[in-house]
């Protein structure tokens, strides 16, 4: 049975994920490193995910997928729905069906996540060969067809090299092919760029981007920096320790963010230096061990509006009619955000706010 | 934006762990170039610094040699030196402890058979142990070792304190004891070797294992819809095998020991079947008058040994393992 070609059911989104919450039972504690992540994704958009290391942004997709162990991790609430189907009620052998067909996932080190024993046409293969039952020759002339689909020059001959052949950027290039390579529904890039260098950055996000219009999936972009996600996500959640403070989409994150910690992400995406002529400013301080997480407000030890109320009380999830959710007592209050909020993000969002709204995403759903 | 113009990244895969995967390292690859370049895979690589190293080549040829001389014996060696077994006894006396010369280049023993064609005939007795009873040990040592490491927790703790209890034996009495219970046949020295041969395997396995665990290819390959035994047997064994490798190899080496200390202490092969050890027990007593009865089978057993050492530390250094455990 293939999901991919069964409708969405009426009134359920591609995937849907419902104050997930996954905790590591360590012998140092609980860690509680996803807690209570909500978004619903649909075909063609890309979330962005974003937040410092060690926020949980891997954990929360691999926890999707399925890849965590368990003991030590647990599924602690919640709920992750695949075109209506709970993704934790399915059996190993049907998860193993979903991943890599359905859900694909690329990840943050290139040079680490290729096989050296197998040459790169067989390692692109091996979905097909899994997913679609394809022969080795098959195969492989697929894989010719998936390099040469990601710009990969001679791809009759380099089918046949070994990844340490490749260079860096290559070997993404290749990763991306191989999760494309059962046409998925949902493609999760862990990172993807952060092993390489600026240009090749922009290439590989250039084409996810290019592959997505033309297969029209749904991309999950994980990414420590906001100013990577800033031109390509139509949604962005941002994570803090564990939990979502802020989702809304890129334009709301952008230009008219509620929460503190995204004012900081903001205010130290190095663009604004240049608008600005001000210098970047880092937020200080360290993210909370996620075994020992504070009583109130998770971000309260950093952030400089917190109150004696942040510090004992855990906020709600405060979301207005678009959809737009923050986790801050304050960020239903206009006077507040006002006062504080990055000025630039302000200021560009009356500058070009028309222009945006019409040129911008496509993606507000 | 023009795709072909990633820049040359140097392909040095600092983490293939136990594998070692030699890498054209310090040589940036110009894209276009690349695709001209002979493939050299990991293993011809490692061939090539096996090639290189004078003792490992020495003790491999010694092994090739003693291989190829006990498959084709019976071909030549009856013919030119005389049954390994059958005694003469119209002419014992005069054959008896004969010193060497160019009839019986290794002299005879005090049965009047000649020294040489036992020595040759043992031989096959030690190489089949060596091998066989390492070929069950790796068996089980690798799919405990596997389990071990693969599911971990209780499965991991079970197995490795099996382990320790079995390598806390003496080992040579254990397996003594186990001939003891199963009978003393030739098929049960392999049995008992091989048996109590695989706690260092598992430990190998399982430490290779977990260091190779560690590599995203394995969550990529999960994350592409592998299933567990595909993963462990496509993935994590090809590149842990090198460590297997290298320690099946050294422990071909010590079944042939414990084999010559069976069969001397009279727990092993049955006489009249000629084994290294036997010969060296038959040849003690003679050990003033007739050393050769002893120093030639005891010759036999160094060479064959240190040879398979020499190939084992030879492959380790050319496939770079790092034997933590064991
Ligand atoms: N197996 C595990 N057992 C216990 N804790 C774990 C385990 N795996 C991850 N964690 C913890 O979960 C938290 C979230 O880790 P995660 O890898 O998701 O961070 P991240 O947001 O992806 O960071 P980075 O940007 O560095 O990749 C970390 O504090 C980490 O220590
Ligand atoms: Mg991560």
């Amino acid at each position: 049975m293939d999901l991919k070609n069964q409708p969405v059911p009426e009134g359920s989104h591609l995937l849907e994920v419902d104050d997930l919450k996954m905790y590591f039972h360590t012998q140092d504690g609980v860690v509680k490193a996803v807690d209570g992540v909500s978004y619903n994704l649909d075909r063609g958009e890309t979330l962005g995910v974003v937040g410092e290391s060690g926020s949980g942004k891997s954990v929360t997709a691999m926890t999707i997928m399925g890849l965590i162990d368990m003991p030590p991790g647990k599924i602690e609430g919640g709920d992750v729905r695949y075109r209506g189907l709970s993704l934790f009620e399915m059996t190993e052998k049907q998860m193993q069906d979903i991943r890599g067909n359905d859900i694909a996932m690329v990840f943050q080190d290139p040079m680490t996540s290729l096989n050296p024993v197998y040459t790169i046409g067989r390692q692109l293969g091996e979905g097909l060969r899994l997913h679609r039952g394809y022969s080795k020759e098959q195969a492989t002339k697929r894989a010719i067809e998936l390099l040469d689909m990601v710009g990969i020059p001679n791809p009759e001959q380099r089918v046949k090299d070994y990844p340490h052949q490749f260079s860096g950027g290559m070997r993404q290039r290749v990763m991306i092919a191989m999760a494309l390579a059962c046409d998925p529904d949902i493609l999760i890039a862990d990172e993807p760029t952060t092993a390489l260098d600026v240009t090749i950055q922009a290439q590989i996000i250039e084409l996810m981007q290019e592959m997505q219009e033309k297969n029209g999936n749904a991309i999950i972009m994980i990414t420590h920096d906001l100013g990577v996600v800033a031109d390509v996500a139509d949604k962005i959640m941002v994570m803090y320790a564990g939990r979502p403070v802020e989702f809304g989409t890129a334009d709301e994150i952008f230009y008219n963010p509620v929460h503190p910690y995204t004012w900081g992400l903001v205010r130290s995406i190095p663009e604004a230096l240049v608008d600005e002529k001000k210098p970047l400013t880092p937020i200080k301080g360290n993210p909370p061990s996620l075994v020992n997480v504070p009583k109130g407000c998770s971000f309260s030890p950093r952030c400089p509006y917190a109150t004696d109320r942040c510090r004992n009380e855990r906020p709600d999830t405060y979301t207005t009619e678009t959809g737009h959710y923050s986790r801050c007592h304050y960020s239903m209050d206009p006077e507040f955000v006002a006062k504080n909020a990055p000025t630039n993000s302000r200021r560009r969002a009356e500058e070009n706010g028309a222009a945006d709204a019409v040129a911008g995403k496509g993606g507000e759903a | 934006m023009d795709k072909n113009t990633d820049m040359p990244i140097y392909a040095v895969d600092e983490k293939s762990g136990a594998q070692g995967g030699p890498v054209n390292q310090g040589s940036p690859e110009p894209e276009t170039t690349a695709a001209a370049k002979p493939t050299r895979t990991l293993w011809s690589d490692a061939w090539g610094r096996l090639r290189k190293n004078k003792l490992a080549m020495i003790g491999a040829i010694w092994i090739i040699f003693i291989v190829i001389v006990a498959l084709t014996c019976d071909l030549w060696a009856p013919q030119w030196l005389g049954s390994p077994t059958q005694i003469d006894s119209s002419q014992m006396s005069e054959l008896s402890k004969l010193p060497p010369s160019a009839e019986h280049p290794f002299g005879t023993d005090a049965l009047g058979r000649d020294v040489l064609c036992r020595v040759i005939y043992g031989s096959r007795i030690s190489l089949s142990v060596g091998i066989l009873a390492t070929a069950i040990s790796t068996v089980i040592g690798l799919v405990m070792g596997a389990l071990a490491a693969y599911y971990g927790g209780i499965w991991d703790t079970i197995i490795m304190r099996l382990a320790d209890i079995f390598l806390a034996f003496p080992y040579t009495l254990f397996v003594i004891v186990l001939i003891a219970v199963l009978g003393q046949s030739i098929t049960n020295v392999f049995i008992a070797i091989g048996l109590l041969g695989w706690p260092s395997i598992a430990r190998v396995f399982r430490s290779a294992i977990l260091s190779v665990k560690e590599n995203d290819y394995v969550d990529a390959a999960r994350a592409m819809g592998a299933s567990d035994a595909r993963i462990v047997i496509r993935h994590i064994f090809p590149n842990s095998v090198a460590s297997i490798v290298v320690y099946a190899t050294m422990n071909i080496g010590g079944a042939i020991l414990t084999e010559s200390a069976l069969s001397y202490l009279g727990m092993g092969v049955t006489p009249p079947t000629p084994s290294w050890g036997i010969m060296i027990e038959d040849g003690q007593t003679y050990l003033a008058t007739q050393p050769w009865l002893m120093l030639f089978p005891g010759l036999a057993i160094i060479t064959t040994v240190l040879a398979f050492t020499l190939l084992g530390d030879g492959l380790r250094d050319a496939l770079d393992v790092k034997m933590k455990d064991a």
